[in-house]
Formats: C-alpha cells, structure tokens, sequence
C-alpha cells in the first residue's frame, strides 16, 4: 500500500502542475459548429437529470383535485399551498425526525472525521512499523465483511443495541474508502517537513496533529465530511432494520413510512376508521406526500452548491486508491 | 522484536490516535464476521444468534429446496451488475469527455452541478419520484394516453429498463467526476503537439484522452467487482416498492435478505445467501485484483 500511495503522490504532482485553466485557454479558440451540438447534448442530460427533481417540487405545490383529474403533470392547472400546509400538520413529529436527523449527521460526520483523521495520520507516519498491520486491518473489511443480516445479529443480539441511535450512527461512521482518501491527502499535499518543524519546535504528537495536520487537511475534511454527512441524512435502511420507537425515527423514515400507509390503503379496501386516524385523518395524498420529500430533500440541495467546490477537489486529490 | 515493541513505544501516541478506528472497525466490521455462522443455524427468535442450535448444512438445502427462487436472485444480481457496469462505464467516460472537450467552462459546470444532484437523494425519496412517472395518472401514462400497471405483474418485464434508467439518472453525473479529474491532468502538450502534427479532435480524443483514463477504468471495474454480489440496496428494494409480483425481473440478493431480516423470516436461508455474498465477493476480488497484478501491475489494488 506504501508503493501505492507513492504512485499517487506522482500523479497528483502532475495534476497540480497544469491545472484546467490552462487547458481551457488552449482550446477556447475553437467554437465550431460541434461545440454547439455538444452544448445542446449536454444540456439534454441536463434536463433529464434536472426535470424529475423539478417535479417535485412542483406537484407538491399542485392542487390535489388537478390531479385526480388530469394526473400528475409539469403544468398543473391549479396552483395549491394544501400540501405543504398537510405536511406541517405533522407538527411535532416532524420536528422531531428533524431533531434526529440533525443529530445523528452532526454527531456522526464530525466523531468519523475526527477518529479517521487521527488513524490516517498515524498510518502515514514514518518509521512507524505498526502502520504496515493497521493498514491491512483498514483493508479487510472492504474485502470480506459480513454484509447486512450478520451486522443485525450481532449488534442487536449480542450487542443488545436494538432501536439505539448508536445503531444510526457507527455503522457509518468509519469507512475504509475515506481513511485513504485523508491519508492519500495528508502523503501528498502535507509537506512532511512541517511536522518535522512543528517537532523541532518543541510540539508533541497531538499538539502537531491538531495544530498543523489537522487545519491544513480541511479541503479534504470538507469533501470527506459532506460525502459523510449526506450519508447519514439519507439513510433509511440501519433505521429500518434497528430503530422500533416512533420518537427515534430520522427524516428517512417518514418516506417510508408513508409509503406503508399508501401500500397498506390500496390492499385494504375496508380500512378501518381508526387507522385511517391514525395516519393523521386522511388518506395521505399525491400532494402531500411530494410536500414531505421536498421537507426531506431540500436542505440537501441547499447545502451542496456551497460544498460542491470542496468535494470535487476531494475527490480528486484524493483519488480512490488503496 | 525487540526492537519493533520498542518502536512501537515510541510511536505510543500513534496508536492511541489509531485506537478509536481500530475499535470501531472491530466492533461494527469484525465481531459481526461471526454472524455469517447463522448459515450453519437454525435461528431462535428468544435466543438470538448465540442461542440459535446448530443444524449443520441443512440450510443448504434453500439453494435447491425452494425452486428457482435463489437461482433466480442470483441471476438478477448478476444481470444487473453487468448491465449498470457496462452502461455506467461507458457514460461516466463519454460524459467525462464531452465535458472535458465542451468550451464554455462556465456552462459546463452549471450543468454539472445539476448533474450530479440526484445522487444526492436518498432512494427512499427517488422511489416517490418514480411512481409520479409510472402511477396510473402518472406522466407516463398521461403523455402516452396509455393505461400501464408498471407495478404489477404485467410489466416486470419493463423493470430492468426502468431500473437501468433510474441508476444512470442518479449515478452517471456523479461518477464521471473521477474520470473529469484525470482529465485535468493530461499534459496539455500532448494536445499541441498532436494538433500541429495534424490530429483531428477525434484522433486526439482516441489516442491521447481515452488512453489517459485506461487506468482509473481499470480500477473502478476493479473496485467493483468486489461488490458484484451487494447490489444498490435501495433501488431494489424501495424504487420497486418491494412489489412481490416484481420480484421476478427485480428481486436480487441483498433486497432478498432485507427483507427477510425486516420480516423475521427464514433466517436460516438467509444466512446462507448472506454467506454465499461475502464469500463470492472475497473470491472475485482476489481474482480481479490477481487478473490486474497480471496485466497492469501499476494499477493492482494491493
């Protein structure tokens, strides 16, 4: 793994030495007619990216009986505020998936970055003969592991975690993925002679992780992070298999939860009137339903343009080798 | 070895810095590695998993006793991987290139900004954007005049199209920033010197950008092929709305044991194919990692 990340340390060199500007200047002379087409094909696949996101967005703000009589459409004929306005009936429970939500992502894209910081910066070390074992024990799991039904056995039989919010956060806390990519970044764009000062100088071991290495890491700390965070808030499948109580259930699960109910309706022809209280008064509709994932989707789409940057140059400078 | 435990304590602030990953990975990767014992078990829903008696290789008989129905998950799980390998590849590639060779930078990355957008929504909420196109009043049918039940048996046959689909729309946006990435690091006087030895775009584009992204393609096959066996968990299993009349054309391994560990049921089966996974994933990976070392050694993943 040590010739690896060398190899890498090489190629990044490369990239850095002409950087996208430059191609960009060497080219922009020629705007043929084939730059046209190319623009006009690309945005196609722009659209067809784009369109099913807009879609949401608009039939959730689409008035419910313009769609029980046209269908779902692009351009309804009649604008409404009744899903939304259904969606917010939630109230509290909504609010309290948010809460959960909120929690398991800050909670566990900041403990990741910290702990998978910390060990990628030990691996990298120099002359530190250990780092040979630690990074085949990082390997591993990436090669065999005990896939899905072997994790809720052990964690909720013998580890006696069901319907704990540990359950929504370790699971994806650490991944062998992104401790490459921070020790890749730390190899490469982290001059060793740094520490070394930092050393002379009179710091300890943590003092210069956390003073030097761990501020200059923050590019990568940021794709890393947002990648890890955008995890957490999508994940529906650990709080479907391990989360049981209604007050402990993340923003994903409405989703599916919804979905149930909707699934449950159309199986059920004579459903009781209670049931139907409980899915809070009414059969959930089209509308409302849109509503929720736009509530669920939305800071997402918000955060990301700002994070895109990041991310990006991530991934780059990280690469994805092993 | 005295001299490695002595190192060891030198470097004692590095491995406390280890620790907590160690014992993360150990507690979450590597405990549960005994679960996949459940295959040799006949499961006890009071006792859990240590408590579950051994029964030997009687969960075996799943692979034969239940008809088709592995056979069939297994076939899916590979189809699809071929499929979405093959389709995604070759347009994670051309979009890579189209952008790479598009002029106007500053459009360009607008659009891949809404590019790369749908992989950031979860499949429990792609699953609502699906059924708006495929409801019965949904666009599909509204813009067609037609009547189609997509979620029932008469169209599981429709299925793997309409997965296919779904995968490119969340994931080719996203997975040809890689292949962007070492295009920005082709040595651009490659380019000049191609173009005053009078290349035409084409030829540029075959023999300077596409050799230059062999080795990261080379890698994403390779880092792939682990994973053969554990499928997009959520498009098959949300996206589908876990139709049973679908399962035909939609049901693959890991939306198999989902689901049986959501219901509690045949957990001794399930083992089985848990096992089957990781055991099929470890042997591809070893072999596609030995292929590599054979033919491109730089590009072998250890």
């Amino acid at each position: 793994m040590s010739e690896t990340s060398k190899k890498m340390s090489e190629t990044s060199k490369k990239k850095s030495k002409n950087n996208s500007a430059d191609l960009a200047a060497s080219r922009a002379d020629k705007k043929g007619i084939g730059q046209y087409i190319l623009g006009a094909c690309l945005l196609l696949y722009t659209l067809f990216c784009a369109l099913p996101v807009l879609l949401v967005f608009i039939v959730a703000f689409t008035d419910e009986a313009s769609i029980r009589t046209n269908g779902i459409s692009f351009f309804p004929s009649a604008w409404s505020l009744e899903g939304m306005r259904a969606v917010l009936k939630y109230g509290s429970r909504l609010a309290n998936s948010y809460m959960v939500t909120i929690f398991i992502t800050v909670v566990g894209t900041l403990l990741g970055l910290l702990i998978m910081s910390m060990y990628a910066y030990a691996i990298s070390r120099p002359d530190f003969r250990l780092s040979k074992f630690l990074s085949i024990y990082l390997l591993i799991p990436m090669l065999f592991n005990g896939g899905m039904l072997s994790g809720y056995l052990v964690f909720c039989g013998i580890y006696g975690l069901k319907d704990s919010l540990l359950l929504l956060i370790l699971p994806l806390c650490v991944s062998t993925m992104n401790v490459i990519i921070l020790r890749t970044y730390i190899a490469n764009s982290i001059p060793a002679e740094l520490m070394e000062a930092a050393k002379i100088d009179g710091a300890g071991e943590y003092r210069t992780f956390f003073q030097i290495t761990l501020p200059l890491l923050k590019p990568s700390l940021a794709a890393v992070g947002f990648m890890m965070a955008t995890a957490y808030w999508n994940d529906w499948q650990n709080a479907m298999m391990y989360i049981s109580s209604p007050e402990k259930q993340p923003l994903q699960m409405l989703l599916v939860n919804i979905q149930k109910n909707l699934d449950f309706l159309l199986n059920n022809t004579n459903v009781p009137a209670d049931a139907i209280q409980a899915m809070g008064g009414s059969i959930p509709q089209k509308s409302a339903t849109m509503a929720t994932v736009v509530v669920v989707i939305a800071p997402i789409m918000v955060i990301y343009p700002f994070f895109q940057k990041y991310f990006i140059k991530g991934l780059t400078v990280g690469s994805v080798k092993g | 070895m005295k001299s490695f435990l002595q190192n060891t304590w030198k470097h004692r602030a590095h491995v406390i810095m280890a620790l907590p990953v160690f014992l993360v990975l150990f507690f979450i990767m590597y405990v549960p590695l005994y679960g996949l014992t459940m295959a040799f078990r006949e499961y006890d829903l009071m006792e859990g998993l240590l408590g579950s008696p051994w029964v030997g290789l009687k969960n075996f008989e799943f692979i034969y006793k239940t008809g088709p129905l592995f056979l069939r998950m297994t076939r899916n799980t590979l189809i699809y991987y071929v499929i979405f390998t093959a389709v995604g590849t070759f347009l994670n590639v051309t979009l890579a290139v189209a952008l790479d060779q598009f002029v106007f930078k500053k459009f360009g990355k607008t659009m891949q900004t809404m590019m790369i957008i749908p992989i950031f929504i979860s499949y429990a909420a792609v699953q609502f954007i699906v059924s708006a196109f495929l409801d019965p009043n949904g666009i599909f049918n509204s813009l067609m005049g037609t009547n189609y039940a997509f979620y029932s048996k008469s169209m599981a046959g429709a299925w793997p199209l309409i997965l296919t689909i779904v995968k490119i729309w969340n994931s080719v946006g996203y997975g040809s920033v890689l292949y962007m990435s070492v295009l920005a690091g082709v040595d651009t006087s490659l380019y000049e010197a191609a173009e005053i030895d009078g290349a035409s775009r084409w030829q540029r584009i075959w023999h300077i950008t596409l050799p230059a992204l062999i080795p990261m393609i080379t890698v994403m096959l390779l880092l792939s092929v682990g994973s053969v066996m554990k499928s997009d968990t959520g498009l098959f299993y949300q996206v589908t709305k876990n139709v049973g009349e679908l399962y035909e054309t939609t049901q693959v391994v890991d939306s198999y044991v989902l689901d049986a560990i959501k219901k509690t049921t045949n957990m001794g089966y399930t083992g089985v194919a848990s096992l089957f996974q990781s055991v099929v994933g470890l042997l591809l990976m070893l072999f596609a990692n030995g292929l590599v070392r054979k033919i491109a050694p730089d590009d072998a993943l250890f």
